[in-house]
């Protein structure tokens, strides 16, 4: 192995910790950054950049012998991520936050800045791999994260190392306690580095330039009223609990109307979807010529033969589902595979089987 | 963190221990370990030692006399037991009706510290401008003492750009309105000739580490007849400063004190490699220099450039094995424009571009052209990164 410069992104868990070792271990020149990614005001909720988080990449650092540095990417953080998620949830929307952090953020500008510190790559503690450039499932498919990765280029995946990806979490772990990492045993972060307490609805609320709590009705798919909301933000299609209302059958919410500000609910037969329409596409590969793609519509849902319709060089399509799918939610991510090969990904724009 | 040899250009940060100082320590740490307050030989041994340093301080600080020193525990704590010591004081002394402190926008953290905990406690408090180059002008002074101000405190060199004041004048001032006058000389001692005396102070800060002493000892000059209340309560240092002395970091302190008092003549020496890597960096495009341009400390030297980031600046040269820094406040690595370049007026977007440039003891020529080897390539490459926003 040739001796390579390389930044290793330290969120302070035991994912980044490991990616970090890993490269120390094979004789890289590992130079650990620590993202301050929150104002000052919203740290300390053990999120990631919070002060211990930092400390605990400091340590894993000095126990590695590398050194490690703090870069504050608040600002970029806040316009790229934080400010896209909130408008998201306002506009009856479920944003990936985390998609657009990797391609704004860790694989964008951190990875600009590392070219400019004379280093070749920026590894993180993502479950992915990278082959001849190919992006490919982790080996661990329950920790897959390629969903989260879709968004980037091929430049992009040419400086990017995922040092973890070819083990499974326990091995991480082991590695990490091996190695006497105090972050060997920390547990698993939040989906949401930057919500405390995961509350969606009170976050969206906080950084709304003006009330997201507009109330308005719940209705039925026949567009009964069955009782009222306090804002759209927070609700997500497929969601059961919290709705408010009582039926005697499960309800779910089929649909959310920013226009008309109502939380459609319905039987989850009425949240099943044949086809969805995408757009915003990132093609990594390119497009399979008969359209034929598995399809991944959230975060650990197992990928759904579907075939794309209508790609016009715009990239927005339809993608028809070969069963249909449960919830597919506008503002997600869809990601498209072939086997362990990341084609591509884009994002749910709206279901594609009614007009 | 492997030990690489590196091109150490942070001087105003903290210096290296002269082996002269670990030397003159050594006895204190092992076999001298009395408590200069006991009354037995060994304790006098150690007494002994504290008073040779105190005349060692009082050297190269210009005291009229040994007894004017106060050992500390660093100069942060010589800058509060100064203006603390003098706010309290004169508010007891005055029945509360003294109960206003002066400084400026420029001091260093641990002034402004103390400043803004004795604004919270009901102290009134106001801050001096400077200008452009850093200097706090003297009418400024004037204008702001009245009847109800204790204590003025003005730096002697500012940390970050290097400008000096104009301690005699302002001391000159303060005299008239009887108010008391407080330096920090931490930044300027050992580069410049300090006066206590003859610039007539009444108090003046310095500290152990900026001077080849190692970390964890200062000293504060406190003229004949003022009186402080105490901030660390005790007996020892005649009632001003309680705790047991440190006795070896004080040896320390003042055999660093005798060397820079010796050493003063060569400061030329410094300069003249400070002007190199002054004309050096200044080749660069988009770059500037801060400060003063002749009255200022001369060992250091600090510039802007547009378009960059002076903590991710520091980071790169750092990983070329060049020490640096960008401003005070930056190890958590926000990059924010210091409270010194924005009194100066300086744009937000050219103080986060900052880097200052320190030299002291052991510096030398082949450091210099280290730095300037990689800093351009460096500046280049971080100027080309895309604009993220």
């Amino acid at each position: 192995v040739t001796k390579r410069r390389i930044v290793a992104a330290m969120s302070g868990g035991v994912d980044s910790s490991g990616a970090a070792a890993l490269l120390a271990e094979q004789g890289h020149e590992v130079v650990g950054v620590t993202l301050k990614l929150l104002e000052r005001a919203e740290t300390g909720f053990g999120c990631c950049g919070s002060p211990a988080d930092v400390d605990d990449a400091k340590r894993v650092c000095e126990k590695l012998g590398i050194p490690h540095y703090t870069v504050d990417m608040a600002e970029l953080f806040a316009k790229k991520v934080i400010r896209p998620f909130v408008e998201a949830y306002l506009s009856a929307q479920t944003p990936n936050p985390c998609v657009e952090c990797n391609r704004s953020v860790k694989h964008g500008h951190l990875i600009a800045l590392a070219e400019a510190w004379n280093c070749e790559a920026v590894a993180t503690g993502h479950y992915a791999r990278v082959e001849d450039g190919r992006l490919l499932k982790a080996a661990d498919a329950d920790k897959d994260q390629t969903y989260f990765l879709h968004g980037l280029t091929k430049k992009e995946l040419s400086k990017a190392l995922f040092p973890v990806g070819g083990l499974t979490k326990s091995q991480v772990r082991e590695k990490a306690r091996a190695l006497g990492l105090r972050t060997a045993d920390k547990a698993e972060s939040q989906e949401i580095c930057f919500v405390p307490g995961r509350d969606v609805r009170a976050f969206v609320e906080a950084h709304a330039p003006e009330g997201a709590s507009r109330s308005g009705a719940v209705k039925d798919t026949a567009g009964k009223e069955l009782g009222r909301h306090s804002g759209l933000a927070g609700f997500t299609v497929g969601q059961r609990k919290g709705l408010g209302v009582t039926a005697p059958e499960p309800k779910y919410v089929v649909a959310l109307e920013a226009e008309t500000n109502t939380v459609v609910v319905g039987s989850n037969e009425e949240t099943m979807t044949k086809a969805i329409v995408v757009d915003a596409m990132n093609w990594i590969e390119p497009p399979p010529p008969d359209g034929r793609v598995a399809a991944r519509i959230r975060h650990r849902h197992a990928p759904a033969m579907a075939t794309i319709s209508g790609l016009t060089g715009g990239g927005e399509h339809r993608l028809v589902f070969d069963e249909a799918q449960r919830a597919p939610a506008p503002g997600q991510s869809v990601v498209y595979y072939l086997g362990e090969l990341v084609l591509g990904g884009g994002v749910i724009i709206r279901r594609g089987d009614r007009p | 963190v492997s030990e690489k040899k590196v091109a150490y250009l942070d001087h105003n940060a903290t210096t290296p221990v002269r082996p002269e100082v670990v030397d003159a320590m050594l006895p204190y740490l092992r076999e001298h370990y009395g408590n200069p307050n006991s009354v037995y030989a060994l304790g006098q041994r150690a007494r002994q030692a504290v008073e040779r340093a105190r005349e060692q301080v009082a050297a190269l600080v210009g005291a009229a006399d040994v007894s004017e020193i106060v050992f500390t525990s660093c100069g942060s704590e010589a800058d509060v037991l100064a203006i603390a010591g003098a706010a309290w004081q004169a508010s007891d002394a005055g029945k509360g009706k003294r109960n206003r402190v002066v400084s400026t926008r420029i001091e260093h953290d641990a002034v402004r510290g103390i400043v803004s905990q004795l604004r919270r406690r009901g102290f009134q408090t106001s801050e001096l401008g400077c200008d452009a180059d850093g200097r706090v002008a003297v009418a400024s002074a004037e204008a702001a003492l009245d009847d109800a101000t204790s204590v003025l405190s003005v730096m002697h060199a500012n940390n970050e750009v290097g400008t000096l004041q104009p301690i005699e004048e302002l001391s000159a001032v303060c005299r008239a309105r009887g108010v008391l006058f407080h330096t920090d000389a931490v930044q300027s001692a050992g580069k410049v000739p300090l006066k206590a005396k003859a610039w007539g102070v009444d108090l003046l800060a310095i500290s152990g580490h900026k001077i080849n002493a190692p970390k964890g000892v200062g000293a504060l000059y406190v003229r004949k007849g003022v009186h402080l209340a105490q901030t660390i309560t005790g007996h020892q240092e005649k009632n001003r400063r309680g705790g047991t002395e440190n006795v070896a970091s004080i040896v320390g302190l003042g055999k660093a004190c005798e060397l820079a008092l010796a050493d003063l003549p060569h400061a030329d020496d410094l300069k003249a490699l400070r002007d190199r890597v002054e004309a050096g960096v200044l080749a660069i495009k988009g770059s500037r220099a801060n400060g003063h341009r002749s009255l200022r400390l001369p060992n250091c030297a600090h510039f802007s450039f547009e378009g960059l980031d002076g903590h991710q600046l520091v980071v790169a040269l750092d990983l070329e094995g060049v020490c640096v820094s960008a401003g005070p406040a930056c190890s958590s690595g926000a990059s924010m424009a210091s409270h010194v370049l924005t009194a100066m007026g300086v744009h937000e977007s050219l103080a986060t571009g900052s880097l200052r440039v320190s030299l002291g003891w052991g510096s030398k020529g082949a450091d210099v052209d280290r730095l300037l080897a990689v800093l351009p390539k460096a500046v280049e490459k971080l100027r080309s990164i895309p604009a993220a926003l």
